[in-house]
């Protein structure tokens, strides 16, 4: 079951059909052959269940706060700000870079509208100032990624939406690696602009007035955190209602600015449902399939290939592991997790490991597929953003750019499997 | 009518139903609000909003993945896609969207028969607001009838746009929203 399931995936994926109908067709598959009575009776029940939810509410709010913050000139005055502290390293700009992409990824909830936002302030800014292109796009891409990782996070919410997982624990435990990763990120950029300066661009060097000025640009963005994260954690509101403070609050921000025009509110409205639409198709298709191949015991198959293969734990983790990577280079981010989450979860979950330790791992290396080429949703966001403020160079530049951050990522890998603690200490001190 | 007249119908309808349900979660929003506000204050104005924000997301999530069809915003994997020529694109994209009519009619059939089970047993929710589930159901499966409506329209337009080689036609209904317009639109989750 588990070798025909994959290559029916793979298949229905590759001649193009739409990730929900793929994982929809599968699920019908499975019940026709592997189960003894008729599941797809229960299919109505099983997406009336799993669409009545006030959980998923939360995702179309972070969508919109997003759509509404982007509108509200906010990216380009943190950008400013960031500068001012931190382009004195070695690598300049490429800090503010990743510095303004980690600010964000505390506020949005996705890593695409992260890149997007940072690739269309930045890319300006940092033409013709003789930074090497391909590592100054890189770092956007690269930073952008944390945007899934840092809550609120539109992915873990999915996650802990298909296992049953605490949305504020998942929230909790990406916090640490997250801005471990931005650190390693920093790190990265100013080992190669150290050894090589010419890639590095000029030096740059903000007095202090201008950084203190600087500090309250950040002023909005911290609120929105504090806001969202802060009101989840004393138990306030649940990450439902937090994401609609976020809104309130985005929506000040972007009316403060002038942004909040009619004609913004329903493009904003519009690019909410669509994405929304997006996503909830792909949600609900992965639900029905988790349904039935708990009913056709994938569960008792797949013990007994693991059994057979006698990796053991940390075995078993470093082939899937692997298997994330190379399904990365090609399959779309939430699409490549929500496929794999109703086969893998179960059985990692079976070998021992925490729930919560395995989101994270498995956000970051969803991460890593954001970046890796020839299918890297980031890289194209940046390459796009690059062609609409008139840069040359091609994708292959923002792909060679990214590269060493996905080392970055195997690494901080590495970091989660022999330190769970990363990402368990926050959560654990909740409970 | 012409096929064009068709789709651009389709698709003002359907900006209709993108901005019906943008403002209802904006309502939804607003409710929750008032709901944390009046919490903080005293016991809350209304209570059950959790309920409530669950049956809207019912509701937007059929209707939504409706209007992402026509937006021709659903995420498809084009590595070969894009490699075909128009007459195999077409083809591919016909394949989809006869799948999706396939996916959805099961949807409205099994979804019509939860709905019909509540009616005839009259079924509330198990919650202080005692909800009868006909309501939130009703308007959940009128978003997958609509899903429907749509993919049978978007197929039968591929299929006539086929017949005539007019390949611009059929990519204009059926062909993916190219990865960097949706990325340029600052969209994908």
């Amino acid at each position: 079951m588990i070798v025909n399931l994959t290559i029916a995936l793979l298949g229905l994926l590759v001649v193009s059909a739409p990730v929900g109908l793929v994982l929809f067709v599968l699920a019908f598959g499975v019940d026709w052959f592997y189960s003894g009575f008729p599941l797809v009776r229960g299919l109505g029940q099983v997406i009336w269940s799993a669409s009545n939810s006030s959980l998923l509410t939360a995702i179309p709010f972070f969508i919109f706060l997003g759509e509404l913050l982007v509108r509200s000139g906010v990216a380009a005055r943190t950008y400013a700000a960031l500068d001012a502290w931190l382009s004195w390293l070695p690598g300049g700009l490429i800090h503010a870079n990743i510095a303004t992409a980690t600010a964000f990824s505390a506020t949005s909830g996705s890593s695409v509208a992260t890149a997007a936002t940072v690739a269309r302030v930045a890319t300006p800014q940092g033409h013709g100032l003789g930074y090497d292109p391909r590592l100054f796009a890189g770092a956007i891409a690269a930073g952008g990624t944390l945007g899934i990782m840092i809550p609120p996070s539109i992915n873990l919410i999915v996650y802990g939406f298909l296992t049953q997982t605490s949305i504020p624990q998942l929230f909790l435990a990406g916090l640490i690696p997250g801005i471990l990763l931005a650190v390693m990120f920093m790190i990265v950029a100013a080992i190669i602009c150290s050894t090589r300066p010419a890639l590095g661009g000029p030096g740059r060097r903000a007095d202090w007035g201008e950084r203190i000025r600087g500090l309250r640009d950040l002023i909005p963005i911290i609120i929105l955190f504090t806001a969202i994260v802060g009101s989840i954690y004393a138990g306030w509101a649940t990450p439902t209602e937090a994401a609609a403070v976020g809104v309130a609050i985005a929506a000040l921000i972007a009316a403060a600015a002038g942004g909040l025009s009619l004609t913004a509110v329903h493009a904003a409205l519009l690019g909410t449902v669509k994405v929304t639409g997006m996503i909830l198709f792909i949600i609900l298709a992965a639900s029905y399939l988790n349904y039935t191949l708990g009913a056709a015991g994938l569960g008792r198959e797949l013990e007994a290939l693991l059994e057979s293969l006698a990796l053991g734990p940390l075995g078993t983790m470093l082939a899937i592991i692997v298997l994330y990577i190379v399904l990365g280079f090609f399959i779309e981010t939430l699409s490549l997790m929500v496929a794999t989450i109703p086969i893998v979860a179960p059985v990692v979950i079976a070998l021992g490991y925490d729930p919560v330790w395995f989101g994270i791992m498995l956000i970051l290396l969803v991460e890593m597929a954001l970046i890796t080429p020839p299918v890297g949703l980031n890289l194209f966001v940046v390459h796009a953003a690059r062609r609409a403020a008139g840069v040359p160079g091609g994708l292959g530049q923002v792909m060679v750019g990214a590269a060493p951050f996905a080392v970055a990522m195997l690494a901080m890998a590495g970091l989660l499997l022999a330190i769970p603690g990363l990402a368990l200490w926050l959560p654990s001190l909740g409970s | 009518m012409s096929p064009a007249a068709i789709l651009s119908g389709l698709r003002r309808v359907n900006a209709g139903v993108g901005l019906g349900c943008g403002l209802v979660l904006l309502l939804c929003c607003v409710f929750i609000l008032v709901e944390i506000v009046t919490r903080r204050v005293a016991f809350g104005l209304f209570g059950g909003t959790d309920e409530i924000s669950g049956y809207v997301m019912a509701g937007v999530a059929s209707f939504a993945c409706g209007y992402a069809l026509v937006e021709r915003a659903h995420i498809r994997v084009d590595l070969i896609h894009r490699r075909l020529p128009s007459a195999g694109r077409t083809l591919l994209d016909l394949a989809s969207l006869g799948g999706l009519v396939a996916v959805a009619g099961a949807l409205v059939f099994h979804g019509w028969g939860v709905l019909s089970k509540t009616i005839d047993r009259g079924s509330t929710a198990n919650t202080p607001l005692e909800t009868p589930l006909w309501i939130p159901q009703t308007l959940w499966l009128a978003g997958w009838v609509w899903f429907l409506a749509a993919a049978v329209v978007l197929t039968g337009l591929t299929f006539a746009a086929m017949l005539r080689a007019d390949w611009a036609a059929a990519a204009d209904v059926a062909a993916p929203e190219t990865d960097e317009a949706a990325i340029e639109a600052g969209e994908r989750g």
